[in-house]
């Protein structure tokens, strides 16, 4: 609980009004650092990025830079990239392979599960006395769930699957392969990294379910982008089948997916990537695959969603992973990680790289207006006079979502509403507002009733 | 700007001129393409790729002194920035033309500056060029973006002029300082 009201009187979901403030105040940002940050699961890579024994990348953990190892022991390590001595980052690489790190100012030496076992002049500088044990890069608590590694430094947040709760299907879906095998995805070599005008939460809520923003991404509709050989950017488009077009809410934690649920089971494949037969065979077969292991929620299309705080992720053959690391509060930086299935034949990694390096990142025929709007978003949210003004999330305010909903399989947790809606980022900036200021978030109270 | 200010010619001149060496027309030549781009003449710019034009520009990695190799993302195998073929260069155009594509409405102004330019290799089907190049970007009120780089280039003769038949980018970034590459190289 704050007693600086920092935070504070900011989000009224009931009424559908945020502060502006959120995204352009600095004391904001900075207690967000760590009400927020501090105090969440956050993603940090993928096992594919280290394979071997001894392999690491460089990543961040909120605004701190990270070292992600496999030890020598074959165990995954997230190491807080600051010598224990003088506080220089001891890795400088983006990635690569060592058994050690040394530090370049003083040469203090580390393990690469973080222990320091290197001293010089230990025993004549330091009588022997100093304890190497106390004095390790400082460790992260990890989770690696389904390949996709998670980390924090707080000792108090709940355990990974607790803080997930009925989130937890839809991240390990997203994490498998079209034909529905778990941790079925690898990273193509090479993290998408640029520095967007914008305070985080814009990309945040955008990825957590509106489904308003249609005319951002005009043009590429226009143009046409997937290989199925019709317009549009999706290759779900092909599909004529009916669906509901769900935001599937997890109030307790703020996470948030954009589904589809098919109207009827077992549908037939509709071709999604004509424009290749050998790939379109590929997804064809993977779709009955997929239905047999799925079950009753082969009828879900995962479209993709968000992790609270800062994870977001777009699924449904645009494999890909944001995180939205905090700089300042008009500053974010955007980490991209796109995925190909692990066992597909190699002309289905081809097709899906070359279609996900022209959907994402500021190349990206689809998202370069994305980081555009979020850009001048931010403009409108300095602005002074504009302050006085809240920011509007009103579209379909009211009892429309409904808990454990189309489906009781859904989850407890889940709290969904139905077409084109704001009731994603009602939930998100509910949660954000429970963890700024430690008041209980008013669509809990109502389950709570 | 006025019309008259630019205004291009639609060759190169050295090409009309039989004593041009073949540096001076392969200047000429990735002078052109610039203007044209810079002029906002994208139709014109993909008449002077080929077909099978291959347009790409790799991540760039902090790596340790002894993997080199491993500065640039691969070709192929990793992510990229660009990563085209002639159809989606294509498709990249029609976007721009539109006036619905945000990142790019309104066009931003931009300038191409081709320098350093040096053949490496030249046989009768293939030239190899050698450059670097700054691309200064300015759009909207405020906004400034300055792309500084390498280029390799392979142009293929044709009867007066030249084709790109591939075209590759090194730019000196490792990180994106900018949100969005929605300009051509």
């Amino acid at each position: 609980m704050t007693t600086d009201g920092i935070g504070a009187g900011l989000i009224n979901t009931g009424s559908g009004l945020v502060d502006r403030a959120i995204f352009s105040d600095q004391s904001i940002f900075d207690r967000e650092m760590e009400a927020v940050f501090d105090k969440s699961w956050l993603f940090v890579g993928h096992e594919s990025q280290i394979r071997n024994n001894g392999d690491y990348f460089l990543s961040q953990l909120g605004r701190d830079q990270v070292v992600v190892t496999r030890d020598n022991s074959g165990k995954v390590n997230v190491l807080l990239n600051v010598c224990t001595h003088r506080g220089m980052p001891v890795c400088r690489y983006d990635r690569g392979n060592a058994k050690m790190f040394t530090c370049p100012y003083h040469g203090w030496t580390f393990a690469n599960n973080g222990d320091l076992t290197g001293v010089p002049l230990r025993t004549e500088g330091y009588g022997g006395n100093l304890d190497r044990a106390k004095w390790g890069l400082i460790k992260a608590r990890v989770v690696c769930y389904y390949g996709s590694i998670w980390a924090t430094f707080d000792e108090a947040v709940p355990e990974f699957e607790d803080f997930l709760g009925d989130m937890a299907f839809w991240l390990r879906e997203f994490l498998m392969s079209p034909d529905g095998e778990d941790d079925g995805i690898e990273v193509v070599d090479g993290i998408l990294k640029c520095e967007i005008p914008s305070n985080w939460k814009f990309g945040v809520e955008n990825a957590a379910g509106d489904l308003y923003h249609d005319v951002s991404h005009k043009s590429v509709q226009r143009v046409g982008l997937s290989l199925s050989k019709l317009r549009g950017r999706h290759t779900w488009d092909a599909d004529p089948a009916t669906f509901k077009l769900l935001n599937i809410t997890f109030p307790a934690g703020g996470h948030a997916v954009r589904g589809n649920l098919y109207d009827f089971a077992n549908r037939e494949y509709q071709s999604q990537w004509a424009a290749i037969p050998e790939v379109d065979e590929y997804f064809r077969e993977a779709h009955y695959t997929r239905q047999k292991r799925l079950v009753e929620k082969e009828r879900l299309l995962n479209r993709g969603g968000v992790v609270f705080p800062n994870f977001i992720y777009n699924a449904a053959n645009r494999t890909s992973i944001t995180t939205l690391i905090p700089r300042a509060a008009g500053r974010t930086e955007i980490w991209k990680w796109v995925f190909v299935p692990k066992n597909a034949p190699q002309a289905v990694k081809d097709a899906m790289r070359h279609y996900l390096l022209r959907y994402t990142g500021p190349a990206g025929m689809v998202e370069q207006d994305d980081f555009e709007n979020w850009g001048s978003a931010q403009l409108g949210a300095e602005s002074i006079l504009a302050r006085r003004l809240p920011m509007n999330y009103q579209l379909r305010l009211g009892d429309y979502a409904k808990w454990a909903w189309p489906e009781p399989w859904i989850g407890a947790g889940a709290l969904v509403d139905e077409g084109v809606s704001e009731h994603a980022q009602r939930v998100f900036y509910d949660r954000w507002s429970e963890m700024m200021t430690g008041e209980p978030q008013t669509v809990r109270q109502e389950a709570a009733e | 700007m006025s019309a008259q200010v630019t205004e291009t010619v639609g060759r190169p001149a050295a090409s009309y001129s039989s004593g041009a060496t073949l540096k001076q027309r392969v200047e000429d030549f990735l002078a052109l393409e610039g203007e044209l781009l810079d002029e906002r003449k994208f139709d014109a710019w993909l008449d002077l790729l080929d077909e099978d034009v291959h347009y790409w520009m790799p991540l760039v990695r902090n790596f340790e002194f002894s993997r080199p190799q491993d500065e640039y993302s691969e070709q192929g195998v990793g992510a990229a920035w660009f990563d085209e073929g002639k159809a989606t260069l294509r498709q990249r155009v029609m976007q721009i033309q539109g006036g619905d594509h945000w990142a790019e409405e309104p066009l931003s102004r931009t300038t191409h500056i081709t320098t350093n330019i040096r053949i490496v290799e030249a046989t009768d089907t293939e030239i190899t060029v050698k450059s670097r190049f700054l691309l200064y970007v300015n759009r909207r009120e405020e906004e400034v973006r300055i792309f500084v780089g390498k280029r390799i280039d392979v142009l293929r003769p044709t009867e007066n002029n030249f084709l790109l038949k591939k075209r590759s980018i090194f730019l000196d970034q490792t990180k994106m300082l900018f949100k969005n590459l929605s300009n051509f190289f």
